[in-house]
């Protein structure tokens, strides 16, 4: 566990988004492990601070919330990502494959 | 954020109890899952749990935090503080109820003068853009150049500063032309005639006005129309426009009015207009007496060439974007214009303008921003009084609050909740206040004086309300933020350890200390106030008139010239009317001249033989041989005017102390002659008679002449006053002079019946309401502060329980313990006595001018309210020093 990172601030929403497009509908606790399986254990997700991020992207309308059932019959809110989420993940993948473009160069440069 | 975004927040505000429950089933969801992976990875199901809880974070931190998403947070922390504060409060309804009380009081009377000087001083006047309303006068370097003022008094503005006099209708045609800054200036003068025919009799008070006025004023008539320029020209149609009043009153709101005629001073007027219900004249401002009805000025040739005869008034709109600077700038110039071309009438005179409603409030501004001063000071009183006892509550609650900070409140959130307590303190208080407000409005403008303009419109309007919102949220700041700093300091670990009773420490009562001294220094601010408006007002009431008023009915009968076209044919009345008055049983004697004393007069310019001096104008009465008598004028030698004393026998005056003392410088007036200009015939002065004080109490005694009222070619003026001395009340005898007078001429009304003293008695009205006023305030401020001391006194004295039973026990006399409370009580009151004289000092230089004889630093005022301060402050301290002196020590000792 210690060799885990924390999640770079900012990118919460943006990982939460690509997850919800990548795998449909899921639900918090999904969404938590999903992130650490893609990033192969090395990312984070802060668990609790996964809800205040849903609820504020429920606000944005990024994402839609409906309650169903597990396979085990529990209720849960499982998340989808809205049109708006979508292009809400371009914007910020554009930006973040740019900024990690620039830094990458920086660093390569001799 | 979106209109979108917004709807969502507005769903989630609606269901919010829903989003939680759900929230927090999600979250426990997560927390299961984590739970059971970490089982099935092998570990026990406790400290799976443990991890899983831990790995998730705090759970009330992160609902809040998810809660907050949706932007509703702080208003939820304050409907919680709101809610919070109430339920503290409903715990603690004495508190509530004195505090609400308290402010009540403060801000009720804050909000009734506030609604007066909102009405009278703030309030746009009722015309189409009133910004543009100006007034017009004339000043003079010094009074006396002015010659024979008008004797109508025709008072459009207010009082006359010294060197103020109404505007020469010559003049005005040449500020016509000459500043183009003006849009219109309409001249405006009180015009009285007697009604006649169709019912009794009246006298009636209207305007005479150029054609352009309304159009100034920018009302038109809501029937006819208003003068044409044909009309306002000499030997023009006699038209008349109506008020709304009188159309209704008199003539039952008749349609079909127009072209029907009135007879006004017996001659027929054709009326061409009625003008609607809310048109406020111009000279209305300030008169009780309505006006009823518009006539043409029609000012005549002589008038017009006469640049120094100052009667009118004058009113103007200045064009739109033209300012007052540049309107008076072109004024002055046309004023130096005439000054050039007529250098005998116009040398000094200037034209002078402001705005109309500055103007028409100029005589009570002072007055009234005054009374609004003191009912500022007494809110500050009550809210330092809530304060007082807030800091109190917060001391008794420190227990509270210290355990509140021990279990994580923010120390801001602490400071919070005394706030909001303060707050909903204040708006209860405020909303008690309104109430309480109206009530004393309604109070106050029944009693004000009549003459204060526009007090008919007082109501509480959006800035009344405006002014007490605002002044509720300032309260509820100033007198929460010293309990709430001081709770937000507590340190929990302190005031945890010390028992609940005691605990107020040095800080608190440093606090409620200066608050008290504040209280006694403010309630001396306005005692002094109070204490030297008073002493004005029996200065003024002690004053000597120099005649007698009781007994006295004085009456206006006004000859209209039409019927009575000589002066002989109105003398020939006025005899007739006195033989017939004097018949009456009761009647004791009889006066009439032009104007009795109190209700204006005539002065006039003359030249004295062998004086050189020019520019003498002593007031000037033609008076009948009985009016010495009537209003008691003793005299002091020579003799009284007689029935001898008649046209054809030599022309007589009577003059008066003041005459020989300032014309004379001293010298005998016997035999001494004067005139009223180069042509005019010489008066012989035949007897001296006592000074009396002819404008009332506030004014001075001025040099005067009697003539005889039957040398009817000695004066120019017309007789018009009557009054009778009775034995009895004089009142029971009005309607008795009224029938004799309709005896004599059936057409002709009696006005303004009054007693000499009801006539004193209004003319320091406002000095009375200013005093009553002040009075009221300086009590309510002192017993204000009367609980102050005794509240701070108890307070201090339970906080000493303990002390004090130690030292009975070791054998303090109950006096001594006595002397201790004392000297504390004396020093609050010293202290506070201090700052109270010096912001006395300070601030009643302000009102100084307001004062009748009475230095705004009368020492014997001051030294009067400090006294009784002192004895007030140290009664209201006595209850708690003698709880003190009876404490058992036996008690208070075992409770420690």
């Amino acid at each position: 566990m210690e060799e885990r990172e924390a999640i770079p601030p900012g990118t919460l929403a943006m990982l939460i988004l690509k997850t919800l497009a990548r795998g449909g509908e899921m639900h918090g606790f999904e969404i938590a492990e999903a992130i650490r399986r893609h990033s192969e254990d090395v990312l984070q997700v802060e668990e609790g601070s996964l809800y205040p991020a849903l609820q504020r992207m429920l606000m944005k309308g990024w994402l839609t919330g409906e309650w169903s059932k597990t396979a085990e019959g529990r209720r849960a809110r499982y998340y989808q990502v809205t049109p708006a989420g979508r292009r809400r993940l371009e914007a910020e993948l554009e930006s973040y494959y740019r900024v990690a473009r620039a830094i990458a160069q920086v660093l390569v440069a001799e | 954020m979106g209109m979108r975004d917004l709807g969502r927040r507005l769903k989630y505000l609606l269901h919010r109890d829903e989003a939680s429950g759900e929230l927090d089933e999600e979250m426990r969801l997560h927390i299961e899952l984590r739970t059971r992976q970490l089982q099935d990875r092998g570990l026990g199901e406790r400290e799976a749990r443990y991890a899983a809880r831990r790995e998730f974070g705090n759970r009330a931190m992160l609902e809040i935090a998810a809660s907050d998403v949706w932007g509703w947070g702080p208003w939820e922390r304050l409907a919680q503080d709101a809610r919070y504060a109430a339920r503290s409060l409903r715990k603690a309804p004495g508190f509530v109820a004195v505090a609400v009380v308290t402010l009540a009081v403060g801000l009720g009377m804050n909000t009734a003068v506030f609604s007066i000087v909102s009405a009278v001083m703030l309030r746009s006047l009722p015309y189409p853009e009133p910004g543009r309303l100006i007034s017009l006068w004339e000043e003079t370097p010094r009074r006396q150049d002015v010659g024979t003022l008008n004797s109508s008094g025709n008072n459009l503005g207010g009082v006359h500063a010294r060197t103020r006099t109404t505007v020469a209708a010559a003049n005005l045609m040449d500020y016509r032309k000459g500043a183009a800054a003006f849009e219109g200036l309409a001249g405006v003068e009180t015009a009285r005639m007697n009604l006649t025919g169709n019912g009794v009799p009246e006298r009636l008070i209207g305007e005479s006005v150029t054609a352009n006025y309304f159009t100034v004023m920018g009302v038109a008539p809501q029937l006819g129309r208003t003068f044409t320029e044909e009309e306002d020209r000499e030997g023009g149609d006699p038209v008349v426009v109506l008020s709304a009043r009188f159309w209704e009153r008199r003539l039952g709101s008749d349609t079909a009015v127009l072209d029907k005629t009135v007879m006004l001073d017996e001659k027929p007027y054709r009326v061409i207009g009625v003008m609607p219900r809310g048109f406020e004249p111009v000279t209305q401002y300030g008169n009780t007496e309505p006006v009823e009805f518009f006539v043409p000025a029609a000012y005549p040739k002589e008038q017009l060439a006469a640049h120094g005869d100052h009667d009118i008034g004058v009113v103007g709109r200045l064009k739109p974007g033209a300012t007052l600077r540049t309107a008076q700038a072109q004024l002055d110039a046309v004023s130096a214009a005439l000054a050039a071309r007529y250098p005998v009438t116009n040398r000094g005179i200037t034209a002078v303008i402001a705005p109309l409603r500055d103007d028409i409030v100029q005589s009570v501004s002072d007055s009234l921003r005054a009374l609004l001063a003191a009912s500022g000071l007494i809110v500050l009183i009550t809210c330092v009084n809530v304060a007082n006892l807030l800091l109190v509550r917060a001391v008794a609650r420190r227990h509270e609050t210290s355990v509140r900070l021990a279990l994580g409140a923010g120390r801001g959130r602490i400071a919070r909740a005394f706030l909001g307590e303060s707050m909903l303190v204040s708006a209860a208080g405020c909303a008690a206040g309104i109430v309480l407000g109206r009530a004393l409005m309604q109070v106050l403008v029944a009693a004000a004086p009549q003459t204060i303009p526009r007090l008919a419109t007082v109501s509480m309007d959006w800035r009344v309300f405006s002014v007490a919102a605002a002044m509720t949220i300032a309260a509820g700041l100033v007198f929460g933020l010293a309990p709430a700093w001081q709770a937000s300091r507590t340190r929990p670990s302190e005031s945890l350890k010390a028992t609940e009773r005691r605990g107020g420490g040095t800080a608190q009562s440093r606090w409620r200390g200066a608050l008290t001294v504040t209280e006694v220094a403010l309630s001396l601010v306005l005692m002094v106030g109070a204490g030297l408006f008073l002493k004005s007002f029996t200065t003024i009431m002690g004053m000597d008139l120099g005649f007698r008023t009781e007994h006295v009915l004085a009456m206006n009968v006004n000859l209209p010239v039409l019927r009575y076209k000589t002066a002989d044919l109105r003398l020939a009345f006025y005899q007739e009317l006195e033989r017939r008055v004097r018949a009456l049983p009761g009647v004791q004697s009889v006066a009439y001249a032009n104007r009795l004393p109190l209700r204006g007069g005539w002065s006039t310019g003359i030249e004295i033989e062998n004086v050189s001096e020019s520019n003498l104008s002593p007031d000037s009465q033609p008076v009948n041989p009985g009016y010495f008598e009537a209003l008691g004028i003793p005299l002091v030698r020579g003799r009284l005017l007689t029935e001898e004393d008649r046209k054809g026998q030599p022309y007589v005056a009577v003059v008066n102390l003041a005459f020989a003392r300032q014309y004379l410088k001293g010298g005998d007036p016997l035999g001494r002659r004067f005139r009223r200009g180069p042509q005019a015939v010489w008066f012989s002065i035949v007897g001296i008679v006592n000074d009396i004080r002819r404008g009332g109490k506030t004014k001075d005694m001025r040099p005067q002449i009697y003539l005889a009222a039957a040398q009817t070619d000695g004066y120019p003026v017309r007789l018009a006053d009557f009054a009778v001395r009775t034995a009895g009340n004089p009142r029971l005898l009005a309607n008795a002079i009224q029938r004799q007078v309709w005896g004599i001429d059936k057409d002709q009304p009696v006005t303004g019946v009054e007693t000499m003293e009801e006539l004193i008695s209004e003319s320091v009205a406002v000095q009375r309401f200013q005093m009553l006023l002040l009075g009221v305030f300086a009590g309510v401020a002192v017993l204000l502060a009367m609980i102050g001391v005794f509240g701070v006194l108890s307070y201090s004295v339970n906080q000493r329980m303990n002390e004090l039973g130690v030292r009975i026990a070791l054998g303090a006399s109950p006096g001594r313990i006595l002397g201790l409370v004392m000297q504390q009580a004396g020093g609050l009151v010293a202290a506070g006595a201090a700052f109270g004289l010096a912001g006395a000092w300070g601030l009643t230089r302000f009102v100084g001018h307001l004062l009748f004889h009475v230095e705004s630093h009368d020492p014997a005022t001051y030294a009067a309210a400090a006294g009784i301060l002192a004895v007030v402050g140290l009664a209201a301290a006595m209850g708690p020093a003698l709880r003190g002196a009876r404490v058992d020590p036996a008690v208070t000792l075992r409770e420690e």
